[in-house]
């Protein structure tokens, strides 16, 4: 039970800084990153008028979430559209890994889900900045009253800090119980139907509302 | 008779904060995701033709509501695997 919330980590020291590299975390990365990598490329060979399954699969995929993006921000424009979908998908196979037995989901570790929070957090004041210019963006802060910048601060902080934490807590406490079960039923029949559920369900649950929140506060934002 | 020493009560403490935090924790997203999803039932009941942006946005509403039961999750894994006493 001891093993649950440690993770493989290599630290080596560069320029006088001590520096930690989460192993795991980037081995299973980098996985996913290859595997979406080879997808895509299977998806896109020999592209035909009429698809063939893998095509027809990436052509559902990418317009659904063109139509969603689109739907959401309420432009025409497809600039979000990429990193949406990107974002979306490597998610999804983040949150899926752990029910390949001896991976376990990058997710897991608060790591991964901060830096996309953080990388979110700044898209959306860049788009709002782009989109409403310096002041009105600066002005937005001092809504209702100039009294209520710090707390609009913090709001925007805590935003970062909730969208992050839920994906975190949510796999964590799936891998958590899947654990604890397995250790009770010394893994007989039970633990398959747990991975479907905090696996695949959760999984995909989590990794959607991570997705539409994020484009939801660039919504907001460019408002 | 040895007796209880200061660090087995701290980590007893902690355990038991984690169970309470856990516990009372759960109360508030429960009772407010039910809520969330029989709303959503009633409006897919009147207006069954919109039903699939009704569980998006029941979806994305739950998942915001959940985050104060993830924060006592947090901070439950946080009494029992870091709080060593």
């Amino acid at each position: 039970m001891e093993d649950l919330t440690r993770i493989a980590t290599y630290s080596f020291e560069l320029f006088g800084m001590r520096l930690t590299v989460n192993t795991e975390t980037v081995f299973n990365t980098w996985l996913i990153m290859v595997a979406l990598f080879a997808l895509s490329l299977i998806a896109t060979r020999r592209l035909q008028k009429l698809p063939n399954p893998a095509q027809r699969l990436a052509e559902l995929y990418v317009g659904f979430m063109d139509k969603l993006t689109r739907e959401t921000l309420e432009t025409t424009s497809r600039g979000y559209v990429p990193l949406v979908a990107t974002m979306f998908v490597f998610l999804l196979l983040c949150n899926w890994l752990g029910i390949i037995p001896g991976l376990s989901e990058p997710t897991k570790d608060l790591n991964t889900p901060l830096s996309l929070g953080i990388m979110g957090f700044f898209l959306t004041h860049t788009a709002a900045i782009r989109e409403k210019g310096i002041v009105a963006y600066l002005k937005d802060y001092c809504q209702p009253f100039f009294i209520m910048a710090p707390l609009n601060v913090v709001g925007e902080l805590a935003k970062v800090v909730s969208i992050s934490f839920r994906l975190f807590g949510n796999i964590l406490g799936g891998a958590i119980i899947i654990a604890v079960v397995s250790h009770m039923v010394y893994s007989l029949v039970l633990p398959p139907f747990l991975y479907v559920f905090f696996g695949l369900f959760v999984g995909t649950i989590q990794a959607f509302v991570f997705t539409m929140l994020t484009i939801t506060y660039i919504s907001v934002a460019i408002k | 008779m040895d007796g209880i020493t200061g660090a087995e009560l701290i980590r007893a403490a902690a355990l038991l904060g984690a169970g309470l935090a856990m516990g009372f924790g759960a109360i508030g997203p429960g009772i407010g995701e039910g809520f969330a999803a029989g709303k959503a039932c009633e409006a897919i009941g009147r207006n069954p033709d919109e039903a699939g942006l009704l569980t998006r946005t029941m979806l994305v509403g739950q998942a915001v509501s959940e985050s104060t039961g993830i924060y006592a999750l947090v901070v439950a894994l946080l009494l029992i695997f870091v709080v060593k006493g």
